[in-house]
């Protein structure tokens, strides 16, 4: 962008995890009914684990994702979009990894928000067992440089 | 169950966001984020002056409507947008209309809309209804 320093290069930074997520019944329960329902009967763990074990188990914190970026956490980053595909459910009591990068960070001037840089990484999770892929997401942050303000 | 392009899907309303589950949340997402936790911590950040809910857990709203509406199925994938905030107390209901069918497929919009402000998600789902 015209007048602006690019956005740091962190295209294809390993968000492998080195830690394995296991989807316990107790907190599958207390998640469920945080929202509104009771857990499933069927053994299958609330489909919005596919957001948390994969923040939880990725290679680094939400901080440290930030700070890759050479944004400070403290300065607010924004769920921009957030999406899924599911290969198969996920269960309660099974064991997953994570593996992922980042995709891009492109620097953009907002109206609303002025520069800011828009984050885009991916996240698998697979089967701790075997390693089969039962999802992947796609996240977009939006990381709002303040001081880049005019 | 046979679905159409159109039908309405049945909402989905938490009728108080409750403060003490975005505590619950911060453990389950480790994510300590005061903004969740503290209201003056939203005031001093110029957000509001209540507590923020967690984006995920406005995902899971929408995940309940849809596995209420398709029960049996299971979602194959969801695109969701963030638009605004929930704070803490707002009520919010999750809504949709079917926008596709085709053999065991249901495609759909949704939206998640607070009370007095409007939507703060919307997005799109394939659910699979025959597993």
């Amino acid at each position: 962008m015209d007048g602006l320093p690019p956005a740091p290069d962190v295209a294809g930074t390993s968000l492998d995890g080195t830690k394995p997520f296991t989807i316990s019944a107790e907190e599958n329960a207390t998640l469920c009914r945080s929202t509104g329902v009771e857990p499933a009967a069927d053994g299958s763990a609330h489909p919005i684990y596919y957001y948390i074990a994969t923040q939880v188990a990725m290679g680094k914190t939400v901080a440290g994702v930030c700070e890759t970026c050479e944004f400070d956490v403290e300065d607010g980053p924004m769920m921009g979009s957030s999406g899924v595909r599911y290969s198969e459910p996920l269960l309660v009591g099974e064991s997953y990894r994570v593996s992922g990068e980042i995709l891009s960070l492109v620097r953009k001037q907002s109206r609303k928000l002025g520069v800011m840089d828009v984050l885009t990484y991916r996240l698998r999770l697979h089967k701790a067992g075997d390693g089969a892929c039962v999802l992947e997401t796609d996240n977009v942050w939006v990381l709002p440089r303040k001081e880049l303000a005019a | 169950m046979t679905y159409a392009v159109g039908d309405a899907l049945p909402p989905f309303t938490i009728h108080s966001v409750d403060p003490a589950a975005m505590k619950q949340w911060a453990v389950f997402l480790a994510d300590p984020n005061p903004i969740h936790l503290d209201a003056d911590v939203v005031k001093a950040k110029g957000l509001g002056d209540r507590v923020i809910n967690q984006g995920p857990a406005n995902v899971a709203y929408l995940i309940n409507m849809l596995m209420a509406a398709f029960s049996g199925g299971r979602i194959e994938a969801m695109d969701t947008r963030f638009l605004d905030n929930v704070y803490g107390g707002d009520t919010v209901t999750a809504c949709g209309t079917v926008t596709g069918v085709e053999d065991a497929r249901v495609s759909c919009e949704f939206t998640l809309d607070v009370e007095g402000r409007g939507p703060v998600n919307s997005g799109t789902a394939t659910i699979l209804i025959r597993t």
